[in-house]
Formats: C-alpha cells, structure tokens, sequence
C-alpha cells in the first residue's frame, strides 16, 4: 500500500516544495518504499533517493513541477501521470521516469544514466548535454511523437528515441537545428528530419541499431500503454540515425579549396592574365635559381680599368704587362708598353711621376707596385714592326713627347710621317728643359732613335709659319698639331723687368750654359717646372734656392723632396708685391734678398700659325674629343691639336694626346667615321678583394727582381685566373672554359646559380659583377 | 691601415645591425642571394695573428683570408630588419637586431636633402591604444539572456548606402492596400562588417592584389561572408570589371583619378554593378598627403592601367576640382551616383581630423540623399608609401573622432542614416574582431582594413620599424612589389586561404563578443557595452570608468 503523500494541507491550501519533499523523507525514514504523490507543482519529486538495503522505490505523480525526477538513482521508479512541465529527468543517474503525457522544455537535460519514457513529446532543447559515464548503463530517453528546437545541444553519449508518431505535418521531428555541438550519443529517429547541425551524419540503421530498438520498444509501448502502435513502429525501413561527427571529421573542412575555386570558379585565367605573364602554379622559393634570382653575376673580363692604366695619362695598360710576365711572356710584356707610348724609358723610368704608382690598389697593402723600374726595362726593346703603308702622309708639327708619340704611333699603323721641329733637335722640352741628371740624355737618344728607326722623318730648325702651315696642310692629308708652349708667362710686377724667365733659364742650362745668377735665387712657382727651374739654379752654381708659391705647391713631392735635400727651401703663400736690385719684397713686406729671380708659373703656346678662329679665347687649340679642331660648330676633320696647345699638362698627358689623336687621325685616313672612344672607368676599389693578398712587410720590401712584383699585382680588372670564384661558389655553378685561341674566360650556369653574389664578392680582381635583377 | 673617416656610414649609423657568426657560416649564400635589399654581401675578411711559440722572442705571424657575409655600409642599401637572412639561413648564422643607437633618422637627411619616405604605419611607441583601454564589460547574465555564439542565428550586415528613415522611403499604400514604391529609394548594400581597405594595384602586386580579390569572392561564394573590398585608386583589371565578381568590389576615386578611363570604358560590358564607389578624399595614414606610387613600382601593366610613364606618381593632396564640402557633395557625389544610374551607393573617405566632425554634419544634412556613408581614417592606418614625418606625427587617432561623429548624429536624430566607417590601426594587436567590435559599439556602422590584410598575406614588417620598405618595391614578400622575381614567392591561393581563415575566425570571434551582451545584431552604438579602465578615456568617450 502506497504512503500517500499530499501537496495540499488542512485548508486545502498548496504546501511549499521543501514541506512536501521532507513528507517524502520522513515516510521513506519510516520504510516506506511506495508513494503516491499529489502534488501542485513542486520541484525535484523522485530523487536523489534510496533505502539501506536497496529495496526499489515506487513513485507514481500527479501534476509534479519541474525536474521531476532528477538526480534519480537506480531502483526508483517514477511514473507521471500526465505531463510534467520542465526538466524531467534531469541529470538522471538511473532512475526509471515514465511521463504518460508530453515533457517539458529540457527533458533529461544531462541525463547520464537510466530511463526516460515520454508518451507524447518533449520541449526545446530536450536530450541536451546527454551523457555516458562507462561505470554504468547508458542514458536512454524515448519519446513517441517529436522534440522542441534545439534538440540534443552538446549531446556527450547515451541513446534517444524520437518516434514521431502524429508529426506528419511537421517539417522535422527533432525542431529546428537540433544536435549543435552534438559529440556523441546516437539519436534514432523516425519521420521528417530538417535543420540537422553540421557536427553530426544522419546515416540507416544497421543490425545493432535495429536489435536495439526491437528490444526496447515493447517496453517504452507497454509503459506508455500503447502497444498497438509495435508493428507501425518495428517497421526499421522508416527509422535513421543521428550520430556525432567524429573529432576528425568534424575538423575536416567541407569548402572546396582556393585552388579549386581559383581554377574552376575564379575569372578564367586570372584578373590579371591579360596583361601580367605569370603562372600561378610557379611559386617562387626565398633562394632561386634560374630566372627569379635577384641577382646575376657576369664574368666580365677588363669591364674596368686597373687604376694604373686610369690615372695614366698614356694609358698604359701596367696591369696587362705585369699579367704577361707572371705568365713568362717577357718580350711581349716589355714590348706591350711600346703600342702606348715611345718613351717607357725617358718618361715612364725617369722623369714621369709616375701617376700609375699613386693609383695602384698595392697601396693599400703595402707599397705601390715599382713601374718606373718596368718602364727602364723597355729601353733597349727594339719598335714594333709598322702596318703596310697606307700611302697617306701626316704632317707633324712639334718633335716634343707629344709630337713624337703622334708620329710614332702614326707610323706603326702604316702612315707617312714628317715632324717639323723648330729646335735643332727632337725631343722638345725632353731635351730642351728637363735636367739632365734627371733623364740621361742617352736613354733619351736611344728613345728618339728607335722613332726615327720605324721611318718617321724629321724635319729641323723648321719654324712653321702661316705660310708653311698652309703648305703643309697642302701636301699632307693630315697635320697634327703638338708645337707645345714656349712662352714663358710673366706678372707683371713692379721691377718684372728683373726676372729671369724660367723655361729659357733651363734650355740654357740644358744647352750647356752656365748664367750668372749668383749666389741667392728665388724661384716664383713651385709646380714642378719651379722644382726644375731649382734645380737648374743649383746646377749653374746657386747657394741657396727659395721657391715661393701663392698656394700650395703644385709639385709632386719626390720633386719637392729631391730640391729640400739639395738645400731649396719652399714657402707658401706668398704674395709678391715688386722685384727690386735687393730681391723679392712681398705683399707682408718683407724682403726676400736675391741676386736672381727666376719666374716659373707656365708658358703658353706661340699660335700665331694658325687661324685665329681656331684658337680659344685664352689662346689655346680649341680641340674636340677627338683632338679635331673645332671652330663653332664645325669642325676640321684633318686638322688636330694635342699637348700644351691645348691645355697645360705633364708630359705624359702629351704622348697620351699624341696617341689619342694619332689613333682617330688614323680612323680619318682609312676613311673610317671618327667617334670619340669612351675608356673604361677605373675599378672601384670596394671590387676588388685585396684581403686576399698577404701585405709583405714594408721593413722587409726590397725591389729587386721584377718578376717578384708581378706577384704583388692586383690585377685590377683583369682576372688572375686564380679560380677562387670556382671553388667558393656554393652551387659549384662555375666553370673554366678555355678556348682556341688560348685565352680562357669562367662562366656562371642560370640553371645553377642562386645570385647570391659569394663570386663577386670575393674576387680579388673585381671580375664578377652583378646585374641588379631586383 | 683603415681609411675610415667619421662622416662614412657604417652599421653603427644604420636603424639594423646584422649579427653573423663567421663560424656558423657554410657559406650557402641563401642570405645573400634572398635579401632584397642588398643590405648584405658577401667579403674577404683577413686573419691575422703574430705570436711567438718559442722559449725567446721569435716573431712569426698567420695570415689567412676568409670569405664571410657582411652587412652594407650604405644609407640606401640599408639592411630594413625584415628577418628574410635569417628565415632561410640553415645554420643560425645570420639575423638583423635592431639598432638603438641608429643615427639613421638624422644622417638620411643630412646625406640625401630628402624627406626621408617609407611604408607601413606609425612606428612611433610608448602610448597605449586607446582601443585596449576598454572592455567589454556589460555582460549579460542574471539579468538578460546571453546569447550562444555558436548556435544562434547572428544578423552580421553593415549599410554601405544612405539609409532613410521609414516616413521618407518612396513608399506608398496602393488603392488595393498593398504597399507600393513611388520612387527610387537610394541604393544600399547591406554588407559584412569589415570592408577590406583600399590598396592600389600599384601599391600591390598583382599577385597579392588578385589574392585578396580571390579571397573576397570565395568567402561571398563559398562561405556566405559578405565582405567587400575597396579597389583603391589606380585602376581595376579589365576582367574583374567584367565579371560577376565586380559586385564584390568597391571601385575607388581618388585624387588622381588613375585608372578611371579603363572603369568608364568597361562600363557597357558590366554584368554586375559594383558593391559602391568609395571616393577618397584623404588617408589617415598620411593626412594632407596624396598617394605616391614609387618610380620603381610603375611596372608595364600599371602604366597601361594608369595611362601614365614610369615615373614617380603622385596624387595631389586635393582633389583639383573642389573647393568646399558643398562643392564635394554637389559634383563628387552626384557624378558618381549618376555614374552608375544611382543604382550603386557612393561614400567618401576622409582623413580623421579636428574638423571631421563639422565635415560629417555637413554631410549628414544630405538633402538629395546621395551620400552613402562616412569613411573615416584615423591615425595609425598603414600606406604603401609617405613621408616618414606625415606616417608618425601627423593624423588624428580615430577612436574618439569617431565617436564624435556618432554622437553628433545623435545629437541630430540622424544616427545611422550615412554610415559611419572607421579605420586607422585596427587590428594593430592582431586582433581585428576585438577592435572592429569595440569600434561599433562606440557608434561605426562597420570598420574597413588595409595593412593588416598585408599582414594575413605574409608581411614580415611590424610597427617597430621593421622592414616598412614597402615604397621601394624591394618587398620581401612579394606583397608591394611589381617586380617579378620578388613578387613570385608569393602564393595567391596563400593569400586568399589566408585572408579567408582570418576572416572566419574573425567572424567567431565577433559573435562570441555580440553573445555576452545580448546583441543577435551589430551593437551599433552600444556604447554601454564597453567600460573603461582609464578615467581620461572614459570621460572622453562618455562611457563608464571601471577600476
């Protein structure tokens, strides 16, 4: 006999929730094991409840509130009679709930063992957060017609059954979007399903599935007192399943790819694919070979000039003399120097200052590699054999460094050559002004004779006049013009008369003369025609020499440094202010005593020969870039004027104008178009690797044998052939070609290269030069 | 002996010093062959050691040469940090620090006469955003249903348009008593919160260009995310402007107007109108600056696009035809309206600025209903190109502007009727949903991004000064750079996956920030929403001080 518990007291009136619960407790304290329970609305009616020695608990429920049911444990068993509202079943842990009528929202929410049975059908959200603990029985919820939306939220585990008995009108039995988030569990359900969530599959029954259900409904059918529905619903063709994606499945993405879109959807062959050539499919790595490097590097052999040959006014090519002799090729080397000018031993080995040696990258190693020693070498080398005769003549005016380089190398390309020389001897100021102990007149002798030996013909003590000039220009297809200057120029001080003029004080002494000019000289200029002028004057018996100079002296200092130690004294800036019997007197007023003042500040060339039109405002040869002469916009094709007729210069500047001329005076005969040749710009010193040369120690250098210093050359701009750039290639994309001719070159394979430059950066000879791709 | 003088640069001058350990080194050459910027080279270095091993003084001395990587003594080849050596070096041999004793501000500008220029953002550092001064800390509980982010239905769409109010839709109640239109309402586009800010393509390369537009369709085509992209000015591909995917793209005018005369062209063959047309008066990044599209970057297609040689390419700080914000509205609006037959919205962008806000009333009068939404940009934006001094020092920051903004039209009772867009820096964190989402509460109808779209693409560059080299088209990543083998490495399937992941997970985020205040639609204007842990800011934007 069921205790009777009653939701109702004396008056009739509804008793709170906890009263009646504690009703329950107290009859179950008693021994009971049997309730009916009227009640009006009053919560968590069933659970969590037992007896001591786990005899079942028998709940039969009227009108209860919500989460009947819930926290029930095994053994109890509830049956309501009726509908319960929400929460039934909640969080169930083994109870047996059977509701003869429909269940509210959230029914067996949490639900994570025992029964649930629910004749009609149950509110939103119902068969949420389901779960399976594996120590006991799974959850099972069976429901006969259909769910509320939302059905089955984060389902964990368990089982439920939707019957969907009576929902034909409905769009889905399970409400809209049921099982979100749903992880596992399975769902079987029977009639429309719409809305599903993506998280799980809606897949046929197999054999377990189909068991399962045949085992369980006569039970949820007989509890529920509808048995008869057991053959419509045993019909398993009419039931699916809803089960969880698994973790993977769940992560797999169901989109198609970009690639898929791009190829399939996407605007054919790209937005761009009109006017961009570039294949998708091609993504280039950070490191390339091949056409997406950043870089390429090129072998390019002489792209620069070393600076030795640069800073030559004659352009000689040192570098290239000292690669012949490293390689044993010593007539070729000492003979090399000839094509560039017929002086190696007057001027390059004597009295030039030897530009080449101030540039040379050795510099910054140790010591400059000695040229002026490889241009003695070349002395006694006999010339060039000459091109075949051309049959055209050239007439050269001035037998100086300038005139004779034109006509030699005039002469070695098969030209007839006349030089007309005002002096009784070739040579020009060579032999005119330079002093003797300087340049020994007999190398300077054998230079001239090895000109003379090719053919050219001299003419001397032949002063050219206007008339002459025309004559000469008649008779020859073309004239060089190299009479030099030889007019001394003079300020015009107060007492100017006194001077002595410096360039016709050194042809004295160079023509064996001794002038008076006692004891105390003063020398105006100390440029190095000033250093000779001293020198000059300690030759003809100075005591004491004084060059003076309104700026820093413009003399080389070996010049200025062979004249201290002679005694000269250099002094800067003075300001001369008259020339008196006494000396100088300066600007300061101080009086510089001189029994002879001497003035070297440059001369300029007598012209007086030509057009007047063809000289420049200050009086020079206006010459173009090919050394024509230029008046206005014309200009005479076979006219050209070098050296100190056009500008001031050393004279290696003039056999470098000489050759220069002589080379497009040559273009002119053969009837070739001139065009001014651009040299090849000096290396920059960053090019070139000179880390990888050893520095000989400047207190152990001795120059003594010429082939030990072509080791010490650089080889700027030239390669060396060492294959450093071979070894360090990190691709080994380098190779070393050697062709017929006996000449080699390296080369750099695309397919190999990265462009990461190593090559480049590590040739000692600045070779390897990288195209900027990027 | 070294011939160094003190005005010759060396890394000491220069904003990245490169670490390299010689001993590391195999010498592979990856970091010189990859670095775009010649900022590294390979060298000889000399070993030299003099040492006596005897009992008595017996001098010898080793000498070797090695080959090493060295870093460019150079204010133009300058090494800009972007991390490219030390990305593909196998050995950790090779890496850019940043140099804190750079006297590189001072040095490029003494050497070059030359206002120093660059791309990226403001690099200036020491303030905290005002953005990460707030929270979202209104967050429904006991009080009101939260939302579930993951399973509820969320209304996500921003206007790009003018938006009536109910009584001045050309609406009527037929004699049937059915609802009939009288009139051409103006156009709206009802779109995703977060437009894709305007990037040129001459800015981009094509590749990176075509990436993001590839994105924007497939996250519309395949995703049902319905984000635009503003093309910005210089011209748009013929094809995108005659495929269905033009309705995606929202066509820029700027003040050089490049690229236009291709877009007019066009028009006949259209099959789809564009998403709207942007006109771009100023950019936050660089206010009162025009565009600058770098010599170097005017490759062949843009030249044809843009109808102009390779030379630098300026776009004037002004539009050369407008005088006044009348004028403005009165020529820009109706002509771009009338462009595409008022079918298609029509919106500008201004600089944010101390005056937005007379700006913004002015528009906001709108009486010929023309005026499709407020592009505000702020301070912090990031630019292809700009002066160095505009990108740090000029601007205004966007946050308070627009709230400005917002609550005049309150003030009005015109809130929402010209959106408002605001930009500048979102997304600076990395966070864009956080930034997007806080913006909107504090009254943007949606938010628009550039430089953190370069970023999902692969940027390496950040706001410390690293890389920003995105004026010299020597782009690492082959995002701002028209040259080929640079713009190779990058992958526009990459970039679109990218683009499209970020936006996603963007999405999700932006709902798990509407769930816990309740908003199933986009929070314009909640600005209860949002506390403030500093009481200056919240004063400002008159929101609630927390502590």
């Amino acid at each position: 006999m069921a205790v009777q518990i009653n939701g109702f007291d004396d008056n009739k009136r509804r008793i709170s929730t906890q009263k009646l619960l504690q009703q329950i407790y107290a009859a179950l304290e008693q021994g009971e094991t049997s309730f009916e329970v009227l009640s009006s609305g009053h919560h968590d009616i069933g659970g969590p409840l037992w007896t001591s020695d786990g005899a079942p608990l028998a709940f039969t429920v009227k009108n209860p509130g919500q989460r009947v049911g819930s926290f029930g444990l095994d053994g109890t068993d509830i049956l309501v009679e009726g509908s319960a509202p929400a929460d039934a079943g909640w969080l169930n842990a083994g109870a047996t709930l059977t509701i003869k009528g429909d269940s509210g929202d959230t029914t067996a929410h949490c639900a994570a063992s025992g029964k649930i049975f629910v004749a009609g059908q149950v509110g939103t959200r119902s068969g949420s957060l389901m779960k399976h603990d594996p120590a006991f029985s799974q959850p099972e919820l069976w429901v006969l017609r259909k769910t509320g939306s939302f059905s089955f939220e984060f389902m964990g585990g368990g089982l439920a059954v939707i019957c969907g008995v009576d929902c034909e009108e409905f769009d889905s039995v399970l409400g809209d979007r049921a099982c979100m988030g749903m992880v596992g569990g399975t769902v079987y359900v029977r009639g429309p399903v719409n809305g599903l969530s993506d998280d799980v599959w809606l897949v046929d029954l197999d054999q377990a599935d189909q068991a399962f259900l045949q085992a369980g409904l006569p039970e949820f059918l007989t509890r529920i007192d509808r048995s008869e529905l057991l053959d419509t619903l045993s019909d398993m063709g009419q039931w699916k399943k809803i089960v969880a994606k698994t973790y993977e499945e769940r992560n797999a993405k169901d989109r198609i790819s970009i690639r898929e879109f791009r190829l399939n959807k996407w605007v054919e062959g790209g937005i761009f694919g009109d006017i961009v050539k570039d294949d998708y499919n091609h993504v280039a790595c950070l490191v390339n070979s091949g056409d997406d490097r950043l870089k390429i590097p090129h072998w390019m052999e002489k792209r620069y000039a070393a600076p030795c040959q640069s800073s030559c006014p004659s352009f000689i090519p040192t570098q290239d003399r000292l690669k012949l002799l490293r390689e044993g090729k010593e007539t070729e080397a000492l003979q090399l120097v000839l094509r560039y000018s017929p002086f190696p031993g007057s001027v390059c080995g004597m009295v030039c200052p030897n530009l080449c040696m101030d540039a040379c990258s050795r510099r910054f190693l140790d010591t400059p590699v000695s040229m002026k020693q490889l241009g003695k070498l070349s002395i006694d080398i006999p010339a060039p054999a000459c091109a075949a005769d051309t049959g055209k003549s050239v007439a050269v005016i001035g037998g100086g460094p300038g005139g004779l380089s034109a006509a030699w190398q005039l002469r070695l390309q098969g030209h007839a050559v006349t030089v007309y020389e005002a002096d009784r001897h070739l040579g020009g100021k060579l032999w005119q002004v330079i002093p003797t102990e300087r340049l020994p007149a007999e190398i300077l002798e054998k230079e001239i004779e090895r000109i003379l030996s090719i053919g050219v013909k001299a003419e001397l003590n032949c002063k050219i006049d206007r008339a002459l000039f025309d004559k000469l220009r008649q008779q020859h297809d073309a004239v060089v013009i190299a009479s030099g200057a030889h007019n001394p120029v003079v300020i015009p001080f107060p007492g100017h008369e006194r001077l002595v003029k410096g360039l016709d004080f050194l042809k004295q002494i160079n023509a064996g003369e001794r002038p008076a000019i006692g004891d105390r000289v003063v020398v105006i200029g100390a440029g190095n025609a000033g250093m000779d002028v001293v020198l000059g004057a300690y030759t003809a018996g100075a005591k004491k020499v004084i060059a003076i100079d309104v700026q820093r002296p413009a003399a080389y200092q070996k010049e200025i440094d062979h004249v201290k130690s002679l005694g000269g004294e250099i002094r800067w800036p003075v300001y001369t202010e008259k020339i008196s019997e006494k000396g100088l007197h300066t600007k300061d007023g101080e009086l510089i005593e001189a029994d002879s003042v001497i003035i070297s500040i440059g001369e300029r060339p007598d012209l007086s020969y030509v057009p007047t039109e063809w000289l420049t405002d200050r009086g020079m040869m206006n010459v173009n870039g090919c050394w024509q002469i230029k008046t206005g916009q014309e200009r005479i094709d076979n006219v050209f004027a070098i050296g100190d007729t056009t500008r001031p210069g050393l004279l290696t500047n003039a056999i470098g104008h000489g050759h220069e001329a002589a080379d497009y005076c040559s273009d002119f005969l053969n009837g070739l178009e001139i065009i001014e040749r651009k040299k090849p710009e000096v290396i920059p010193q960053h090019r070139l690797s000179k880390e990888l040369f050893r520095p000989r120690n400047r207190g152990r250098l001795q120059v003594n044998d010429a082939r030990e210093e072509t080791t010490r050359c650089i080889s700027c701009g030239t390669c060396r052939d060492c294959s450093f750039c071979l070894e360090a290639c990190p691709e080994a994309a380098i190779r070393r070609i050697e062709k017929e001719d006996g000449s080699f070159e390296y080369v750099s394979d695309a397919h190999l290269c990265i462009g990461c430059g190593i090559c480049s950066g590590i040739c000692p000879c600045g070779i390897w030069t990288m195209e900027q791709v990027v | 002996m070294e011939t160094i003088k003190i005005h010759d640069t060396t890394p000491n001058d220069l904003p990245w010093k490169i670490v390299y350990d010689a001993s590391r080194c195999t010498l592979c050459g990856s970091c010189v062959a990859a670095c775009s910027f010649r900022a590294i080279e390979p060298k000889i270095e000399k070993r030299r050691m003099v040492f006596s091993e005897g009992d008595l003084p017996d001098p010898r001395a080793r000498f070797s040469a090695v080959p090493v990587i060295k870093q460019v003594n150079s204010l133009k080849n300058y090494c800009r940090g972007c991390g490219i050596c030390e990305k593909v070096c196998p050995n950790d041999a090779i890496r850019p620090v940043r140099n804190p004793d750079t006297r590189h501000p001072i040095v490029t500008r003494c050497i070059g006469g030359d206002s120093i220029k660059r791309g990226g953002r403001k690099n200036l550092t020491g303030s905290t955003r005002t953005l990460d001064q707030l929270r979202v800390g209104r967050i429904s509980q006991m009080t009101d249903p939260s939302l579930d982010a993951q399973r509820h239905t969320f209304d996500m769409l921003a206007p790009f348009g003018r938006i009536l109010p109910a009584k001045d839709l050309p609406l009527a109640v037929g004699p049937d008593g059915k609802l009939t239109t009288t009139g051409q309402a103006p156009p709206v586009n009802w779109i995703y919160p977060v437009i894709i800010g305007d990037m040129s393509i001459g800015a981009l390369s094509w590749r990176m260009w075509e990436g993001v537009a590839m994105a924007v369709a497939y996250l519309n085509e395949e995703c049902g995310l319905p984000v635009r992209m503003c093309s910005g000015e210089g011209g748009v591909p013929v094809r995108l402007l005659k495929s269905k995917y033009l309705k995606y793209l929202i066509l820029q005018i700027a003040s050089g107007h490049f690229g236009w005369n291709r877009i007019i062209k066009a028009m006949p063959d259209m099959v789809e109108d564009p998403a709207g047309v942007l006109i771009k008066i100023g950019q936050g990044a660089k206010p009162g600056d025009g565009g600058l599209l770098q010599a170097q970057k005017v490759a062949e297609h843009i030249m044809a696009i843009r109808g102009v040689p390779k030379a630098d390419l300026l776009s004037p700080p002004n539009h050369q035809g407008l005088y006044s914000i009348e004028e403005s509205v009165q020529k820009m609006f109706l002509s771009f309206n009338a462009a595409f037959k008022f079918r298609v919205p029509v919106a500008i962008k201004v600089a944010a600025s101390a005056t937005s806000v007379s700006v913004f009333n002015n528009l906001v009068r709108d009486p010929y209903n023309i005026v499709g939404g407020f592009f505000l940009d702020g301070i912090d934006g990031g630019t292809a190109a700009a002066h160095e001094v505009s990108l740090d020092h000029t601007g205004h920051p966007i946050v308070s502007k627009l709230r400005d903004c917002y609550l005049a039209a309150v003030q009005q009772g015109r809130q929402g009727q010209i959106p408002l867009w605001a930009a500048g820096g979102l997304g600076k964190t990395g966070d864009l949903a956080a930034d997007a989402f806080k913006m909107i509460c504090l009254g943007a109808n949606g938010v628009f991004s550039g430089k953190l779209i370069l970023q999902m693409a692969g940027c390496v560059g950040n706001d410390m000064g690293r890389c920003n080299a995105c004026n010299t088209g020597l782009c690492p990543a082959g995002i701002t750079t028209q040259s080929p083998a640079l713009a190779h490495r990058l992958n526009p399937e990459r970039v679109a996956e990218n683009i499209v992941n970020y936006f996603l997970a963007m999405d999700q985020e932006l709902k798990k920030m509407m769930a816990p205040i309740g908003n199933s639609s986009l929070p314009v204007g909640r600005a209860d929403a949002l506390v403030a842990v500093d009481q200056a800011v919240a004063n400002r934007l008159k929101i609630q001080y927390v502590c």
